[in-house]
């Protein structure tokens, strides 16, 4: 069955795919600016800091998926994927864009908040 | 090989109370005003009177019934393609049947078509004009401080624009003056306004460039178009749809689906 038909046996609500990417994108932003925070206050400089921030992203994610999106997809047999643990498909259609996504989008918030906290502490 | 010894400069903690925080404080309330201002300004939709109304719809219901035509069985299909193929092939659904044929009209001359450009306008205004001001008014401030140090290091190519107005030659790449401070503020403020405004404020310049990339919706019936034109190519459109339905073997799915 060609991809067309499958999307028009199982439409995918447009309306839905932005309201769960503009949850995500916000939940990105408000903890990259935090993550900022605690990076300038623990005082870590160049390459533990932007460590520091790919490890807290990526620990983001995982909780998001563990916490909200999880319950649900293992529950349903992962929705319209076919995949087993660490399937997303469910709710977003990108797996790329959920478990990255948040790198490219908190980065300024982050080094913002990171740059006045380090200024306010250490320099 | 010798250790090169870490710069440290001793500031006065004023200069937190008196720049790091007014600069702050009026991007982000920049940012507010420009997101009510935006909403204030934002003219309402104008009125369209029935015949042109009529025109759209009947246009946008073609579209829709080829772009779900598969929802649709096959007999109410064709009776819904037969009435809107005659129906446009016709111009039944035109404002003026009698312009029929004609070339549109210019798009300048029409008085609204220029409000939209008006539009756009005012929304490029309220962009570069709190800009332009706010650096401006660093600029005639706060240039020559050295206010900050980043948190990693740079190259020594940043310095010009980190220190613009610092005529330091041997100052490490890191320390930064009020214009980078700005700098910061316009990129990193965006999740600020987000958990200020809600996701969808107008409030960041960065999220209005990208929207003024993504295609208008509006633009389809825009001055300049000529609708019987567009009528006579949706009811081609209409007329090459190979029609299927979703319900097309659907015994067969169902049986493939149930497991024992």
């Amino acid at each position: 069955m060609s991809v067309e038909r499958e999307f028009q046996i199982a439409p995918i609500v447009q309306e839905a795919v932005v309201h769960n990417s503009r949850t995500l994108l916000n939940l990105q932003s408000l903890t990259a600016s935090l993550f900022g925070v605690g990076a300038g206050i623990l005082g870590l400089e160049s390459y533990s800091g932007f460590l520091f921030y790919l490890v807290c992203s990526l620990l983001t994610a995982m909780l998001f998926y563990v916490v909200r999106v999880a319950p649900t997809s293992l529950a349903s047999g992962t929705g319209t994927g076919g995949g087993g643990a660490f399937d997303t498909s469910r709710y977003f259609r990108s797996q790329v864009e959920f478990w990255t996504g948040g790198l490219m989008n908190g980065l300024a918030g982050f080094i913002l908040t990171w740059t006045l906290f380090y200024g306010l502490v250490r320099a | 090989m010798a250790q090169v010894p870490v710069q440290t400069i001793h500031r006065d903690p004023q200069l937190f109370y008196w720049i790091l925080l007014p600069i702050t404080a009026v991007m982000i309330l920049t940012g507010v005003l420009r997101h009510y201002a935006t909403v204030l300004m934002a003219s309402a939709p104008k009125k369209l009177d029935q015949k042109t109304t009529r025109e759209q719809r009947a246009l946008l219901r073609g579209i829709n019934v080829r772009g779900n035509f598969h929802t649709l069985a096959k007999p109410s299909f064709d009776v819904r393609r037969d009435a809107l193929t005659t129906a446009y092939e016709s111009g039944a659904y035109l404002k003026s049947p009698e312009n029929r044929g004609q070339a549109p009209p210019n798009p300048l001359s029409d008085p609204s078509s220029m409000e939209g450009m008006m539009g756009m306008m005012k929304n490029q205004m309220a962009m570069i004009i709190p800009n332009t001001l706010i650096m401006s008014w660093i600029n005639a401030f706060f240039s020559g401080y050295v206010i900050m140090k980043l948190p990693f290091p740079l190259t020594i190519k940043f310095k010009s624009m980190l220190q613009a107005g610092v005529a330091t030659k041997d100052m490490d790449p890191r320390w930064m003056s009020s214009i980078s401070w700005y700098f910061l503020c316009i990129f990193g403020l965006q999740s600020v306004f987000n958990f200020l405004l809600g996701s969808d404020n107008a409030a960041s310049q960065m999220a209005q460039q990208m929207g003024g990339m993504a295609p208008n919706a509006g633009q389809m019936f825009g001055p300049g178009v000529d609708p019987d034109k567009q009528f006579l190519a949706e009811a081609e459109n209409l007329a090459v749809i190979e029609h299927y339905s979703v319900l097309d073997g659907v015994e067969q799915r169902l049986l493939e689906g149930i497991k024992v």
